[in-house]
């Protein structure tokens, strides 16, 4: 399955997360089945490509956005973003969920910890589910 | 230690230099050396963090390469920063091949052995997430860990291929070509002893005729004023001198000197009855007591 070129992703996080176009400008988004990859460099034809850059999106059913590519342009966020304090911050990389009201629409925001985008959380009204990926959990053995 | 696994290295008693101090570093296991993702954290906030957690560093020169002296975990990875991407762990003999490359911003870079990812995001990094880079690898069960690690560096400019390097047209032309070429890994004996497996001449000639076909191709696709570093983690002069002077009076290349900021040796006069007195000085070896490191061999080619 080959990719194509989808440069109207990049709105989602346009106005989803309010990161600016300039930002956003600088990748462009490759969907192929239900993913969508943001890639920044110059793009050239090679054949059999089996990844385009970091993958951004998944669009099955809702459009949820990746934690690597949210840890990438996380940090321009003005909107959906809600920052933990350090302890808090680590229970989430753990996997947990962080109870409480926060100033975000309900759905996925970005969440952060002294600036630093850690990932993408699901905000339920009640509190953030953590939306890490297993590989990149943090340990309880781990500083 | 395995008396019986060293003595394998005994073969190279002629060609490696102060040969019973090689022989002893590979006695002592392999120190973890990191290098900072200057793409998500400077070294120096970084380095801070780790410190107050307990790390203790050495830091090699004015390389962004520090040598893990202490730490309070098992594994320099099992951090929160490393979670986050803001550094890999990577032999500083590892980095050697990318600092000869010397890419550019802009550049089209083609990685012919990419996984896991060392070398590929590393370049990135200098690169600056500009330019373009092709990480290729042949084995597809490897492309996971490769794209993982991207991912986790937060590298954009990746392209990832599952091809054979050996024969694969990419339908494009590179101004740099990175060959780390699968080999015997004898250089990386200290880091996994247990795992290693002690070669035959005739294993080490099968690798080296995949290596001469991977330095074919990637004369193939090199635009005329672009790079070809050709690496390996081992010793033998088969799977090293012997491939570059294939590409020398073959393929009409010639090796290129370099200044790299690790103390390394010259190539080996001759071996096996094949000389290389023309190419010798002008390849890399880095030994592991020079520098506590793992081995690698480094050559640096343009087209004539």
């Amino acid at each position: 399955m080959q990719f194509s070129r989808k440069d109207e992703f990049r709105e989602y996080f346009v106005n989803k997360f309010g990161i600016p176009h300039e930002v956003m400008e600088n990748y462009t988004f490759w969907q192929r089945g239900k993913k969508v990859w943001a890639f920044c460099g110059i793009p050239c034809t090679v054949e059999d490509v089996e990844i385009l850059g970091i993958r951004a999106l998944k669009i099955s059913g809702d459009v949820k956005p990746s934690t690597v590519f949210l840890r990438v342009v996380g940090k321009y966020a003005t909107r959906n973003v809600i920052d933990l304090n350090e302890t808090d911050a680590m229970e989430f990389m753990k996997g947990k969920t962080i109870f409480g009201n926060f100033d975000a629409e309900r759905g996925y925001v970005i969440v952060r910890c002294n600036k630093e985008a850690l990932g993408c959380g699901f905000y339920t009204g009640e509190g953030i589910v953590s939306q890490i990926p297993k590989e990149y959990r943090i340990q309880d053995s781990w500083v | 230690m395995d008396e019986k696994k060293l003595s394998y290295f005994e073969q190279y008693r002629d060609i490696i230099p102060q040969f019973d101090k090689f022989l002893e570093s590979l006695k002592t296991p392999q120190p973890y050396w990191i290098r900072v993702n200057t793409l998500k954290i400077s070294e120096e906030a970084l380095i801070n963090r780790l410190q107050r957690k307990g790390f203790v560093f050495e830091i090699f020169g004015e390389l962004n390469a520090y040598r893990v002296v202490d730490m309070p975990v098992k594994h320099p990875g099992s951090t929160l920063e490393h979670s986050l991407g803001y550094y890999y762990v990577q032999d500083l003999a590892s980095m050697v091949p990318v600092l000869a490359l010397q890419s550019k911003k802009g550049d089209r870079v083609l990685d012919m052995c990419a996984a896991p990812g060392s070398k590929t995001t590393m370049i990135a990094e200098i690169m600056g997430n500009k330019g373009c880079i092709i990480a290729n690898d042949a084995n597809y069960r490897r492309l996971k860990s490769l794209a993982g690690n991207i991912e986790r560096l937060g590298i954009t400019n990746v392209i990832i291929t599952n091809r054979d390097a050996r024969n694969a047209d990419f339908g494009v032309l590179f101004d740099r070509i990175l060959i780390d070429a699968p080999c015997s890994g004898e250089g990386v004996f200290r880091k996994n002893p247990w795992g290693f497996r002690q070669i035959t001449e005739r294993e080490h000639r099968f690798l080296a005729s995949n290596q001469k076909k991977m330095m074919k191709n990637a004369v193939r696709h090199l635009k005329d004023n672009g790079r070809i570093v050709y690496s390996t983690c081992t010793f033998s002069p088969t799977e090293n001198e012997s491939v570059v002077k294939y590409a020398v009076e073959k393929l009409n290349m010639r090796v290129v000197d370099v200044d790299v900021p690790v103390p390394h040796c010259e190539g080996v006069e001759s071996w096996r009855s094949e000389d290389f007195s023309e190419i010798r000085r002008h390849v890399m070896r880095i030994y592991p007591h020079i520098v506590d490191t793992g081995g690698m061999f480094i050559a640096v080619l343009e087209k004539r």
